[in-house]
């Protein structure tokens, strides 16, 4: 890990990256825009699925998905610059494997979603109740992408401080 | 200002936040900051993006319910923003773009008010009136620009 952070520190990315003046602020706006709309948009949907809202059809709820994937698509690029520029003030900082578990729970509870119980919410319209596991699944993503939003914030805190 | 600045940050809450050691204090007061951030930002951009035909199928007047979380949001905010600003008071009220923030929130505050407006209203959407449909759209990617700004403004408070 050490030779791989030190190899990546080497690059002229990385350099790029910690020497601009502008990269590092610019990135962290457009990380906590990216952030917003995972939550809001991504939030939205898991509070229905879990019963939450049921005014609301779940079909043209999940219609607003794209602009949470936009959002995270943001936050994965604007995410892995920092990584690129700074990699030793994440590879051994408890916050940010905390951070990353919870986001890779965050992918296998879509994953599972999208492969199992989605198809039976796709139809759901105004008033109509979730199945349980949808339920689960809305709760567990809400939880998943709340802890990656904490961990995140808790990088310069928590472990080796920036 | 000034002396005002400089009583809030030797006040019991301007010091606890800025010294306490404890995880609990600035750490998590700015977390909460954070996530208060993505609660009423994310759930004004769930309501412009309906309005915006993101998602013609979505009834925008079954998204009132999202006003009560925006509240919360908001509460949240404007807790651990006197908490944060408290802690550093004297610097952050000579800072320009703290200013700009505050303002782009007040009227970002007023957009939403002027759609909520319309939310509310909004049983049977005329779709007819092309005048309050373009009304809708202006209002609603103004509300997105005035958020995005507010964000911008409190990030670069870090850095200016």
């Amino acid at each position: 890990m050490d030779g791989f952070v030190a190899w990546l520190e080497s690059t002229t990315l990385s350099r790029a990256i910690v020497e601009s003046r502008v990269i590092w602020p610019t990135c962290e706006i457009i990380h906590f825009i990216g952030l917003t709309l995972v939550i809001g948009i991504a939030g939205f949907f898991d509070l229905r699925l879990m019963g939450f809202m049921k005014r609301v059809p779940v079909s043209a709820a999940r219609d607003l998905m794209p602009l949470a994937i936009a959002g995270f698509l943001l936050n994965l690029t604007t995410g892995m610059t920092f990584f690129i520029g700074k990699p030793h003030q994440y590879v051994g900082n408890v916050a940010w494997w905390a951070k990353m578990f919870f986001l890779l729970l965050a992918g296998l509870n879509a994953m599972f979603f999208e492969t199992t119980v989605g198809a039976r919410t796709l139809n759901l319209g105004a008033g109509d109740d979730t199945p349980r596991a949808a339920k689960i699944v809305g709760a567990v993503s809400l939880v998943s992408w709340l802890g990656v939003l904490y961990w995140g914030r808790m990088l310069p805190y928590v472990g080796s401080a920036f | 200002m000034t002396g005002f600045a400089a009583w809030l940050q030797g006040s019991a809450v301007g010091v606890w936040t800025r010294e306490s050691p404890s995880i609990w204090a600035y750490p998590t007061v700015l977390t909460l900051h954070t996530v208060g951030l993505g609660i009423l930002v994310g759930a004004n951009a769930v309501i412009d993006f309906c309005l915006l035909g993101f998602a013609p199928r979505l009834p925008i007047a079954s998204l009132a319910p999202l006003y009560r979380f925006m509240w919360a949001g908001f509460a949240m905010n404007a807790i651990t923003g006197v908490m944060l600003f408290a802690s550093d008071a004297t610097t952050k009220a000579a800072q320009p773009v703290f200013y700009i923030k505050l303002t782009l929130i007040g009227l970002a505050l007023v957009t939403t008010a002027m759609i909520r407006t319309t939310v509310t209203r909004a049983t049977a959407l005329p779709s007819a009136d092309a005048s309050r449909a373009s009304r809708i759209t202006r209002l609603a990617t103004l509300s997105l620009v005035l958020w995005a700004a507010a964000i911008t403004a409190g990030r670069l408070m870090a850095y200016l």
